[in-house]
């Protein structure tokens, strides 16, 4: 557990991240580093994105699944990584 | 027709009355009375010529053949005999059938009664005219009017009628007054027979062949008549019903309440049921559920997230939204320990690894994607700055002089303010480092510390793991991947499983074995050995050699480790011995054997050895001969720091010493081919490039040096000056790729590239033989 809380304290503080949001398969999320608005903007968001996203993968091959979503915009890059339980969203920002 | 023959009639009739002149009727009140008054009456009165006056003006055939009927009344047959052969009636009344018959009594058919009862009542003339040939279409043949006529003037004839022209009504009853009283009692016979079927419209239908030639003409005419029919009004049902009275019943229940559902079916959904019906019933009891509580944390924002996919409606979204409020509290109450179990779970961390690589990945995709000798990928969104373009530019162009660029560093808190003693690739995963961090200087000894790193994750290591005393030397096991052997500064060695999850490791030790190592372990090396000399198969055998000058094999006992001594270094003693002296004092007190401090194997021959020690000295050694050494290389004067074979030229060493030299022997010549010095330190740690042969890399305490014998034998190549304040410790080449790893006193590993080494594409082995030849022979 101690651990678990390292490694998010690690991902949160890494280098160009700008957010983390924990969302549990209810779509609220229980844990961020975003201001409030924002995080309820993501978690609802991206439970839709992840939902179609998952949906599509499934319905190619039921036996595939969606792990990982990456999406790269202009300004930052977006990672989201699923379960079924829960969601783990990251947004760091590159860095060069 | 008759009907218009006594319309005529009655209508001459009237004017017949009005003439009083006439010697037709008088008074006919109603017209009802028909043709055949007239003529009676006239007939009785007259003679003949009433017959004519009863002109109906019309040409009438009933008129005409009334004239022509005239003579007949009076005529009487008689024959030669004067017989009266009169011809009879064929028709004969019964006398005594009196027609009791009312005056509206208009039985058309009975024309023939009619004719009788004229015939044979005497008074009631007026019954024959009972009939009325007026109303409606009825009958007959001209010719029974004929006969009719003909038998009413018949009986006019024979009887004396008073002219008795009543009124309808009237009429009839003093018709009836002049029945007597016994023809009243008399009997009378009716007969009742059936008349002849009437045909009132008689079209035969003809049947025409299709072939003839008006065949189309009464088609289209059946059609149109077909079409007629159904045109007709009413005539849609082929059947009719008949509209019944309509009865309002009332009827009162409960409002029916309404239920919307909807869902969406996708081809995963059907495949999940199928596959798995018990895990449905969880999965998807929640997901109801889901679409209610989009933002329920703070309750900012309702709304459009609402679209969810399983087909929720308007009204679930706002009774989710008037219920959000209460169910605030209890979701903050759910959220705790749901981020509970969540974090507990395995997925979520490996969740979190894989995110932590993939940003971490992003941070490092240029210096790791030079590692991995790929094209860095550039981000075509971010501002590039025009000076960074023009150093590319330049380092693109600079095709001189060889250098070190740094790429990264392997450093965590952890192993801040530890020196790193030793540093081992993992032998199936070339990702894999591990580091042990340690002393080499026994001032403070604090607990060693073994971190994993990955290449993926350059800020935290995999695995960690802590030990009992300061680590000195490190290897991974080749035919176990994840065994790691560890070899500490008391002297313990231990195998840890660094791919177990928890944090119990495996660990085997061997400090309870007895016959341990009493000083610390100075290098371990796991290496395939043949168990007997003629048997071919080759077993992976940990060697040890230590500060007590003993080199032992080490294996598995009784979940401990125990071992046998391969060699001890005994001390070579000078061979001048100080004249005089002492004679007896060949033996020094000090122990017989001397630290070892580094050996290597023989990349070829695994049974060879070669030990370094404390004293200066490499020993050749020999895994079968326990005893003494094959050979001794005796050059350098302060303790050998590292020997290593070179791996592409056999019979090639190199060793390093603490006494500022680098030497490169050949296996057969007892004396250095090839000296090096750069700088007046201690060079700790030296090792062959595993891709080209003359070249290796030399770490002392202020710098990392890198040697090409093919370009200098006097200087390095390259040179990478250490940070400040931090002793370079030891020096890892990276398996496939240019890079070079120097572990520091600092607890830093940094990763370097080798650039610009002006080698050719061969492992330029000859050079180095060439190298060596030549200098040997001088």
């Amino acid at each position: 557990m101690a651990d678990v809380e390292d490694t998010l304290k690690r991902i949160e503080t890494q280098k160009g991240v700008i957010g983390t949001v924990v969302v549990n398969g209810d779509g609220i999320p229980i844990r961020t580093t975003l201001d409030n608005s924002t995080t309820v903007k993501y978690a609802g968001l991206f439970r839709q994105l992840t939902v179609m996203a998952r949906s599509t993968v499934r319905d190619i091959d039921p036996q595939n699944d969606l792990t990982f979503l990456r999406i790269r915009t202009k300004k930052h890059e977006i990672m989201v990584a699923l379960e079924n339980d829960f969601l783990l969203i990251v947004i760091q920002k590159p860095c060069e | 027709m008759s009907s218009s023959v006594a319309n005529e009639e009655r209508k001459k009739r009237r004017t017949l009355v009005l003439r009083p002149s006439s010697r037709a009727v008088n008074v006919f009140a109603s017209g009802i009375y028909g043709v055949n008054q007239g003529p009676r009456h006239t007939s009785s009165v007259l003679g003949s010529s009433s017959r004519r006056s009863f002109s109906l003006g019309g040409g009438s055939k009933v008129l005409e053949k009334s004239a022509t009927h005239t003579p007949r009344q009076d005529a009487r047959v008689l024959d030669e005999e004067n017989n009266d052969v009169t011809p009879q009636p064929l028709y004969k009344a019964d006398p005594g059938a009196v027609q009791v018959k009312g005056s509206r009594f208009f039985v058309e058919e009975i024309c023939a009664e009619s004719a009788s009862d004229q015939i044979t009542a005497t008074g009631s003339f007026t019954r024959p005219f009972s009939r009325s040939l007026l109303g409606s279409s009825r009958i007959s043949s001209q010719s029974t009017i004929d006969s009719m006529n003909e038998d009413i003037e018949e009986t006019f004839s024979k009887r004396d009628m008073p002219i008795n022209f009543p009124d309808v009504q009237g009429k009839k009853d003093t018709v009836k007054e002049l029945v007597t009283e016994e023809m009243l009692k008399e009997v009378i016979d009716v007969y009742i027979s059936e008349t002849d079927s009437i045909s009132l419209l008689d079209i035969p239908c003809y049947v025409v062949s299709v072939d003839t030639d008006d065949a189309e003409v009464i088609i289209e005419r059946n059609n149109q008549y077909a079409e007629v029919c159904r045109n007709r009004m009413g005539n849609d049902r082929s059947m009719q019903t008949l509209n019944e009275a309509v009865k309002n019943k009332h009827v009162q229940i409960d409002g029916m309440v309404m239920v919307d559902t909807a869902t969406t079916v996708s081809t995963w959904d059907m495949y999940d049921t199928l596959c798995s019906p018990e895990q449905d019933d969880t999965v998807r009891s929640p997901e109801p559920e889901k679409l209610n509580y989009p933002d329920a944390v703070l309750g900012i924002s309702r709304g459009a997230e609402r679209g969810m996919s399983l087909g929720s409606t308007a009204s679930i979204a706002s009774a989710a939204s008037s219920l959000k409020d209460v169910e605030v509290v209890g979701n903050t109450l759910n959220s705790e320990s749901d981020l509970q179990l969540i974090m507990h779970s395995e997925k979520f961390q490996y969740c979190l690894l894989v995110m932590e690589r993939g940003i971490l990945g992003n941070i490092f995709q240029p210096n790791l994607a030079v590692y991995r000798q790929l094209p860095a990928l550039e981000d075509p969104d971010s501002p590039v700055k025009p000076g960074t373009m023009e150093q590319r530019k330049e380092d693109a162009e600079s095709c001189g002089s060889p250098a070190l660029q740094r790429l990264w560093t392997f450093s965590c808190e952890l192993s801040r303010g530890r020196s790193v003693s030793s540093m081992a690739w993992n032998k199936k995963n070339p990702d894999l480092l591990a580091v042990g961090y340690g002393e080499l200087v026994s001032s403070d000894l604090k607990p060693g510390l073994v971190c994993c790193w990955s290449l993926k994750n350059p800020t935290w290591p995999e695995r960690v793991v802590h030990c009992d005393s300061a680590v000195t030397s490190l290897d991974f096991s080749a035919n176990n991947p994840s065994q790691l052997a560890v070899g500490m500064h008391d002297g313990s060695i231990a195998i840890y499983d660094v791919q177990s999850q928890d944090k119990k490791w495996h660990v085997i030790s061997s400090s309870e074995c007895p016959k341990k190592h009493l000083g610390p372990v100075r290098q371990l090396r796991w290496t395939q050995q043949k168990l007997s000399l003629t048997g071919e198969e080759k077993v992976e055998v940990l060697f040890s050699v230590a500060a007590d000058g003993r080199i032992s094999i080490w294996f598995v006992l009784n979940s401990g480790l125990d071992c046998i001594d391969l060699m001890k270094l005994k001390r070579i003693h000078n061979m001048k011995k100080k004249a005089g002296r002492n004679k007896d004092k060949t033996e020094s007190v000090l122990s017989a054997l001397t630290p070892g401090l580094c050996f290597d194997f023989h990349p070829t021959d695994s049974s060879l050895y070669l030990a370094g020690t404390w004293d200066g000295h490499i020993h050749k050694c020999s895994c079968s001969n326990s005893q003494q050494f094959l050979e001794t290389f005796r050059k350098h004067f302060c303790p050998v720091n590292c020997v290593a074979w070179c791996p592409l030229s056999p019979d090639v060493f190199l060793s390093c010493s603490s006494d500022w030299t680098i030497q490169l022997w050949k296996q057969d010549h007892l004396h250095p081919v090839l000296g090096f010095t750069s700088t007046q330190r201690a060079v700790y740690d030296i090792k062959w490039s595993p891709k080209w042969a003359t070249v290796f890399g030399a770490v002392n305490e202020g710098q990392l040096e890198i040697w090409d014998l093919n370009s200098s034998v006097l200087d390095p190549v390259a040179v990478q000056p250490a940070a400040t304040s931090v002793m370079m410790r030891s020096l890892l080449f990276a398996l496939h790729t240019d890079c070079v790893l120097v572990g520091d006193s600092d607890g830093q590993v940094t990763v370097y590239q080798l650039k610009n080494l002006s080698v050719g594409e061969s492992s330029q082995v000859d050079i180095l033989e060439d190298l060596i030849r030549s200098a040997a022979s001088r």
